[in-house]
């Protein structure tokens, strides 16, 4: 059997993090990754955070890989932060740019297929010095110990092998955490549901159109009528020429009130607000005529592909700041409109372009973190252990898993310097590194300076909005003598008893909507998109699919597996008299269905293949 | 300093190995072919296809050739060079090829008079690019790989006429194959399909060398961490070499090549194509009718229709 030192199981941020860390230590770790290729299966909002945190040190994406900021293909820094409420068509906005900003380097706009490529790429080059490297399309099985302690890793596709330790960045559906019974999987509280589809748009219309320049980025909020009644809200990010738009809710909220989660996407683009700065000009085709022979509908079919594919190519080069002579590419531009009118009649309108739908299940931070992140020789980062941060608009997950992957890497490699992997030596140190970290520190304790930026944002707010109950409460924190005795009695009380004050409808539902009516301008568009079926949401996406369903049904007659016909993404459930039945092709392998299904990643290579994420 | 002298053994273990084993060289014959996806392809007023406007692309089947080729590298540290005759100076298959299996060397023949060849024309230029391939290598080739058929002329007939010419064993549509290099010998599975029988699997033994047609269905599989560690080094190198592929190609004429002019292009051509007729289009026998499965009348009539056909067969 093969011998190795460390295994790293899922080739996410977290896990690549660990794998450049472990080898920026000289220590050799091989990493294991389900789909394909490195990001096919990774899917994120998603803003990156770089911070600089007062209560103390974390390792930031720059630190990790050095060249970051000159060389990595992230999207945009974000410079503006705004968060909206709507109702209807009129609009609320509070620009919390501050709150993005505080205590930050940076914050900058992802695609996670192509931003972990990267990482990984920068990973392999260190690692393999020391007989490491990634493994795409490998899926792992299970895990056993022999009797010197070592772990054996079991796979769908390569023989079994044997580490010393092993590093969990296997995501939120954890199949390592649930198969070792390190903790059992999250429940409905303490998970989100998120759903974001891409839209493509043309640099230069974005940076017009969101007053931004090719350097800066917008990220906008949404809370309000458009959450349909739940408990989470909508995002927009800009990405360097496409946008990020997507709806994340409490799995819970969604599960008292069942609605399909393209249905949210679609309220939230049917925003006018939204409308407005989606739309774009699209090429629309003429009906083939039918008398034609089939060989001259075909050759015509080619003929129109490649104008539009010219078109899109030209046009999207014509957009771009890098565009070098754009008076002679926009002479091509308007020649190849010329000839698509002319000589097919195709003419022009607006619509919007999806490229990529999505969804992901997101650990709510502050509810489900493992308490004792590891089991034997297995250290738990990232998403896996469910650590995400979750307060108000500050929404962070991805600097949260590269550090911990980091953290992960210096106990490992620790260890293996004394070769003692007891939960005593290893697990317990890396969970006090974990505790030691301002990311859970900050999860604990209430930040007076933080809270003080949304007072300031808030201050023209009627207190009659925010209702009786918080009135006297905000009242009292807005004067900088009181605020620091309320959060004092708030921080003794804890987050686990504010949540259920601070988490309702009224935060997310129905302040919003009185402050859209009372304060909100209205918003008006031309354009209004036209809902797109998730049938067709689905047909744009690449599969490889697999004959054996990765999830087996294991009640097909119960109240929760009714509602996720509903709340499947996929619409992969349906109902067929009482009972209910899966079809697993189309699945975007969320796991929204997991806590009462049997329920894997599918094998290496198999299943969804994102191509931005 | 412990470190450093296990890591030194590491070192010569390896480089033992691929010397050891460097014994494998391997030829891969590849066909640039039009690439027919959407947006790519263009047609001439008379509905053929335009070829100058089309692009071109290494054919689906000769990428799987070169995949094949790229599992011996892993597996057996060989040596390949990816051969292709070509019209095309600027050869786009030759650095797909090449990105695809790490190849070592790429030869492109390419002279006026190849033009027009049909198979065995072809077959004879590229057994001559086979035998130039032997003299830049310095060695026999072990195994000579080539794809299923092509996407533009799918006859499937010109690697076995290479096989014939080179007087190499003939392996044709091979799914997976091993090599014993001590014993010197390929063991190789072959998907046969014969009509009503269900999917046979041959396995067979030859010496080396042998000509591989590997079969559309082929894909590689590495089943340890080492193997699956070094394809992805492999990989990686091989995506470094294929951005300057240039400089690996070494261009042959007829001359250079030392084909006879009678054997290949037009004049060694023996197929003549006087005429291409399309397939003629099937009358429509069935008399199909379109239901509404909501409508419980419809359904009534397709079960007694199915009773109807199933009392009228005759089931022996």
């Amino acid at each position: 059997m093969e011998k190795y030192d460390v295994a790293i199981i899922g080739g996410g941020s977290s896990g690549l993090a660990a794998l450049k860390q472990l080898s920026a230590l000289g220590k050799q770790a091989i990493l294991l990754e389900a789909g394909s290729i490195i990001g096919s299966k990774s899917i994120s909002g998603g803003i990156l955070y770089s911070k600089k945190l007062k209560k103390g040190k974390v390792t930031n994406v720059e630190d990790l890989y050095e060249n970051f900021l000159d060389d990595a293909p992230f999207e945009r820094k974000i410079t503006k932060y705004i968060l909206h409420s709507t109702s209807k068509d009129k609009i609320f906005s509070m620009d919390l740019t501050a709150a993005h900003d505080y205590q930050a380097n940076f914050g900058c706009s992802v695609l996670m297929n192509k931003l972990n490529s990267w990482f990984a790429k920068q990973a392999t080059e260190t690692s393999q010095k020391f007989g490491g490297g990634i493994i795409p399309g490998v899926h792992v099985k299970s895990i056993t110990w022999n009797d010197k302690g070592r772990a054996i890793i079991h796979t769908d596709e390569i023989d079994a092998f044997e580490v010393k330790a092993i590093i969990a960045a296997d995501g939120v559906n954890s199949e390592v955490a649930e198969m070792v019974g390190a903790r059992s999987k999250f429940t409905s509280e303490q998970l989100y549901q998120g759903v974001k589809v891409l839209i493509k748009l043309p640099e230069k219309i974005i940076n017009e159109r969101f007053g931004i320049t090719s350097s800066e980025g917008a990220a906008h909020l949404f809370a309000g009528d458009i959450t349909l009644n739940h408990i989470g809200g909508g995002f927009l990010y800009t990405n360097h020429d496409t946008l990020s738009i997507g709806a994340v809710y409490h799995f819970d909220s969604l599960l008292k009130n069942p609605v399909e989660p393209y249905t949210l996407i679609d309220t939230l683009l049917r925003n006018p607000m939204v409308s407005e700065l989606i739309k774009d000009t699209v090429p629309i085709t003429k009906i083939l005529d039918k008398t034609l022979s089939q060989e001259e509908q075909l050759k015509t079919r080619f003929d129109i592909a490649k104008l539009i594919k010219d078109w899109n190519d030209i046009r999207g080069k014509y957009l771009t700041s890098a565009c070098e002579d754009p008076d002679s590419v926009k002479a091509k531009l308007d020649s190849i409109e010329e000839q698509m009118t002319q000589k097919f009649g195709i003419t022009f309108g607006i619509n919007h372009v999806e490229s990529e739908y999505g969804a992901k299940l997101i650990p709510d931070g502050k509810r489900c973190r493992m308490e004792k992140p590891f089991f034997k020789n297995i250290l738990f980062v990232g998403d896996a252990a469910g650590r995400g941060i979750f307060i108000g608009p500050r929404i962070e997950g991805l600097n949260v898993g590269i550090d911990d992957g980091a953290r992960a890497a210096i106990a490992v490699a620790r260890a293996l310097d004394k070769d003692d992997f007891s939960e005593s030596y290893l697990g317990e140190y890396y969970s006090q590194l974990i505790d030691e970290s301002p990311y859970t520190t900050d999860m604990k304790q209430i930040d007076k300076d933080y809270l003080k930026i949304f007072l300031d944002a808030a201050k023209d707010v009627p207190s009659d909005i925010i209702g009786s109950g918080y009135g006297p409460i905000l009242k009292l924190m807005s004067s900088n003598t009181f605020r620091g005795l309320v959060i004092k009695f708030a921080n003794i009380l804890g987050y686990d008893k504010l949540l259920p004050l601070i988490e309702t409808e009224n935060t997310y539902v129905k302040v919003p909507i009185q402050l859209a009516e009372r304060l909100g301008k209205i918003t008006s568009t031309s354009y209004h998109p036209k809902d797109t079926s998730i049938g067709e949401r689905i047909s744009k996406l690449s599969y490889n699919d697999d004959h054996l369903s990765h999830i087996k049904l294991l009640d097909t007659n119960n109240e929760f597996m009714k509602k996720i016909v509903v709340l499947c993404p996929a619409k992969c459930y349906a109902e067929e008299g009482e009972k209910i039945i899966l079809q697993h092709e189309g699945c975007l392998d969320c796991g929204t269905c997991s806590q009462k299904t049997e329920w894997r990643h599918p094998r290496g290579e198999k299943g969804i293949h994102y191509k931005y994420g | 300093m412990i470190k450093g002298i296990s890591l030194f053994i590491n070192t010569y273990k390896l480089n033992f190995k691929k010397n050891r084993i460097a014994e494998l060289n391997l030829a891969v014959v590849v066909k640039l072919e039009p690439d027919l996806s959407a947006g790519s392809i263009s047609y001439n007023p008379d509905g053929t296809l335009n070829r100058s406007k089309t692009k071109n692309t290494l054919g689906p089947h000769s990428k799987i050739a070169t995949q094949a080729a790229f599992y011996a590298k892993v597996k057996y540290g060989a040596k390949i060079c990816v051969g292709s005759m070509s019209g095309h100076a600027a050869n786009n298959a030759l650095q797909i090829a090449m990105e695809t299996c790490d190849a070592d060397v790429l030869h492109l023949y390419n002279d006026p008079s190849f033009a027009g060849a049909d198979t065995i024309g072809t077959a004879e230029v590229l057994r001559k690019g086979v035998e130039k391939m032997e003299g830049t290598m310095e060695k026999k080739m072990d195994i000579v790989f080539s794809g299923h058929r092509a996407t533009d002329g799918e006859t499937g007939q010109t690697g076995p006429q290479i096989a014939w010419k080179l007087g190499l064993t003939f392996l044709g549509n091979v799914i997976s194959y091993d090599v014993d290099l001590e014993k010197r010998t390929v063991t190789a599975k072959r998907l046969l399909i014969l009509r009503g029988v269900p999917e046979i699997i041959q396995e067979i033994e030859a010496p080396l060398p042998v000509f591989i047609a590997i079969d559309p269905s082929y894909k590689y599989h590495f089943n340890t961490v080492s193997l699956r560690l070094s394809a992805e080094k492999y990989k990686k190198e091989a995506y470094e070499k294929a951005q300057n592929y240039q400089q690996y190609i070494h261009t042959f004429n007829r001359e250079e090549l030392g084909a006879e002019k009678t054997l290949i292009g037009l004049v060694g051509s023996p197929t003549i194509v006087y005429n291409v007729q399309r397939v003629p289009k099937g009358k429509a026998i069935r008399n199909a009718k379109v239901l509404d499965g909501s409508n419980p009348e419809h359904i009534r009539q397709t079960v007694t229709a199915i009773k109807e056909a199933l009392s009228a067969m005759v089931i022996k």
